[in-house]
């Protein structure tokens, strides 16, 4: 009843639907789409004011792109340099090559704990593995403790944007979700009063819990710090108030040197929320005795992100801060909102990111999931060329399904293959062109458009008209006017 | 399920695999990041004042309230602002420099306060307010660095308490982020940088003040520099 009156969509890709047919259903729910459409614009006109005034924007993204290139590129010795600081400064580091790797790393670490509740800060990354679940199973209580994500949690709902994971629910869902759940009968729409209803909701398991579990914005090699960048404060409650604490983090994270984070730290805030520096950002190396979580462990996973590395054009989806920049300024997204992408990473970075981390079979119409406008390359504070990353993977997609079997006499891949004959000469392209004009005459209105073809041809037609082809082409245009000026 | 030796073994591995390019040895490896572009802005360009302006503008514009005094003033501008927020019930760092006279402060307006010597958690919860110092402030953001150091107490203190009011000079202002990290040669253990009070736009990007942090944050700009 809480997903906006609408049929819902898995956002495992194993399981999603295409996204042609998941946008379907969203376009068809105007009050998701009026919700996506407000809190983008609101994002939008914070972001455009803020970049602006940065005068040095374009030189902090080039040397963010280069930091986040070196990294990878050398990320065998950068990760060794995390564990050895993050060790030596009392922190554990675990290495998971796979998601079930990393989940049972993380249960077996909770009953060493013997945990029956833990609290979390919002993590795309655990949603990637889809941990919450998996521990409720095993009876561990999750208590998410970021604003949106207790939205999502009590409201058994999906996430569907990486930074404000609940924007498609306006005020008056949220009020229906907590007046229903924490039993608040009075409960106004006002953002303020749900929002000090979350407050109180949490502050006891805040103070008694003696478990968390975060993700990371970033790690840093030089000193073995741990990031997290929030607004909230509750991930400083969690960072600070349990006795353990277990950081899930994608190996693809590390930075180099603390120095660093001078550039992505400017980047990151005005990108994600359109503020100068979002309210808190916390670093810790390890452990420090009389302050904060004395056991802490960190969990490296790899989760098909190797597989991401060894490849040239690929290899630059790794470079993402997950700002989710590219998501508010995609015209895609902006009409469909997140969950159509069918997994916990919407949007442009969502469309290349899924079908790599899943196998390909998984995810083949995220690809296209796109205009190609580029928008997404020109916003990206890290320079990810999204676009030349998309066109890989559709090459990948057509690649992978030419070669299948009952594919040979598929209409498509037929006319392809005839196309490539015909092209292949010059007396073949005339020919056709020729003959393409003969044919096409039939359906050439006297306005000089194709407003209809029949068979194949009606799927063009169908949604947009076809220009007429010219009486003449241009090599017959040269060729006279050659003939005519001698 | 695979042995957790085989499972770092395995990801370095496969990571090796990916990256034939990588540096051969560290030598090679700090050469290649020496080569990183580094053309963006290191150091600000405005005077002290104007600096110093920046940083009190843009902390207002988070919903900070912020006053200025002199370095001789600072004790009485504690104790106006501690009578000013309603509430009795304060902690404080183990650090606390005497010349505050925040003991004597309270004490003159019937305020209780605690400082933190291993206080338990629930004591810091009673408290409504917190008085700290700072590392760092950067003017271009409006914010305010915490390295966690004795004056500025451990990380908790100024979390739960619901009123902060930090004492910042005008000498530790900075203009950019590059700035502070350049004054980082030794890259703290625990540092937090607070960028107005806690907030959340989370329900239709409405920007609320004060969810889990401190609702209210007060910042008292020390004018050493005059």
């Amino acid at each position: 009843m809480t997903h906006a009156g609408s049929e819902r969509v898995s956002l495992d890709p194993r399981f999603a639907p295409p996204f042609p047919q998941a946008a379907l259903i969203m376009l068809r729910n105007p009050q998701l789409r009026k919700n996506v459409g407000h809190a983008i614009d609101v994002i939008q006109a914070k972001r455009g004011k803020l970049v602006v005034e940065k005068i040095d924007w374009q030189e902090l993204r080039s040397a963010a792109s280069e930091i986040r290139f070196h990294a990878l590129d050398n990320l065998g010795a950068y990760l060794e340099q995390f564990e050895a600081r993050c060790t030596a400064a009392g922190g554990h580091v675990h290495w998971a090559t796979d998601a079930a790797e990393a989940r049972q790393i993380i249960l077996d670490l909770l009953r060493q704990e013997n945990a029956t509740e833990v609290i979390k800060i919002k993590t795309m990354t655990s949603a990637e593995i889809q941990l919450n679940s998996f521990l409720q199973s095993a009876g561990v209580s999750v208590f998410e403790t970021d604003l949106a994500e207790i939205i999502l949690q009590l409201g058994d709902e999906d996430p569907s944007h990486i930074v404000v994971p609940a924007l498609h629910i306006n005020r008056s869902q949220v009020r229906v979700i907590f007046a229903r759940t924490m039993g608040l009968k009075n409960l106004s729409d006002d953002p303020k009063e749900l929002t000090n209803a979350a407050r109180t909701y949490l502050r006891q398991k805040f103070l008694t819990v003696p478990t968390a579990i975060s993700g990371a914005n970033f790690l840093v090699a030089e000193t073995g710090t741990v990031s997290v960048v929030e607004s909230e404060g509750n991930g400083r409650m969690c960072l600070t108030l349990p006795r353990t604490l277990i950081s899930l983090v994608g190996i693809e994270k590390v930075l180099p040197h603390f120095q660093d984070l001078e550039v992505m730290l400017q980047l990151l805030a005005r990108s994600a929320t359109g503020e100068r520096m979002n309210p808190y950002t916390s670093l810790w190396s390890g452990v420090t005795p009389g302050d904060g979580p004395q056991n802490f462990h960190v969990v490296l996973l790899d989760n098909g992100r190797s597989r991401i590395l060894a490849k040239d054009k690929e290899r630059q989806t790794l470079k993402c801060i997950r700002c989710a920049a590219c998501m508010n300024t995609c015209p895609v997204y902006r009409q469909t909102g997140g969950h159509a992408y069918g997994s916990v990473y919407p949007g442009p970075i969502g469309a290349i990111l899924t079908p790599q981390l899943m196998q390909m079979k998984y995810a083949q119409t995220l690809p296209y999931a796109s205009s190609l406008c580029g928008a997404c390359y020109e916003v990206c504070p890290v320079k990810i060329n999204i676009p030349e990353v998309l066109l890989e993977l559709r090459s990948q997609v057509v690649n992978q399904e030419r070669r299948q079997a009952g594919r040979f006499f598929d209409l498509m891949y037929l006319g392809l293959r005839i196309a490539n004959l015909i092209f292949a000469t010059a007396w073949g392209f005339h020919a056709a062109q020729r003959m393409g004009r003969i044919g096409l005459r039939f359906f050439t209105r006297k306005d000089g458009w194709i407003h209809a073809l029949p068979s194949l041809g009606a799927k063009w037609t169908q949604t947009r008209d076809l220009r007429g082809l010219p009486k003449q082409t241009f090599h017959q245009w040269w060729a006279e006017r050659a003939k005519g000026s001698k | 399920m695979k042995q957790p030796v085989q499972s770092r073994q395995l990801t370095l591995d496969r990571i090796r695999a990916a990256t034939p390019s990588a540096a051969k040895d560290a030598s090679q490896l700090a050469e290649s990041y020496a080569t990183l572009p580094r053309t963006y802005i290191r150091r600000g360009s405005l005077s002290a004042p104007v600096r110093i302006e920046l940083m009190i503008q843009r902390l207002r514009e988070y919903d900070a309230e912020v006053v200025e005094c002199a370095p001789a003033e600072l004790p009485d501008a504690i104790t106006t602002q501690l009578a000013a927020s309603g509430r009795h019930q304060f902690v404080t760092p183990p650090g606390t420099p005497n010349e505050w006279m925040i003991t004597s402060a309270w004490k003159i307006t019937g305020l209780e306060w605690t400082i933190d010597h291993d206080l338990a958690i629930d004591e810091i919860e009673k408290a409504e307010g917190v008085v700290t110092a700072a590392t760092c402030g950067i003017a271009d953001s409006g914010t305010i660095v915490l390295h966690h150091t004795s004056t500025e107490g451990r990380r908790v203190l100024t979390l739960l308490p619901d009123w902060y009011l930090c004492v910042l000079r005008a000498s530790q202002i900075v203009e950019t982020l590059p700035e502070y990290f350049s004054l980082c040669q030794q890259p703290p253990a625990l540092a937090t940088y607070i960028s107005g009070p806690s907030a959340t736009a989370d329900i239709e990007m409405t920007r609320i003040k004060g969810v889990h942090g401190p609702r209210i944050l007060v910042v008292i700009v020390v004018r050493d520099d005059k």
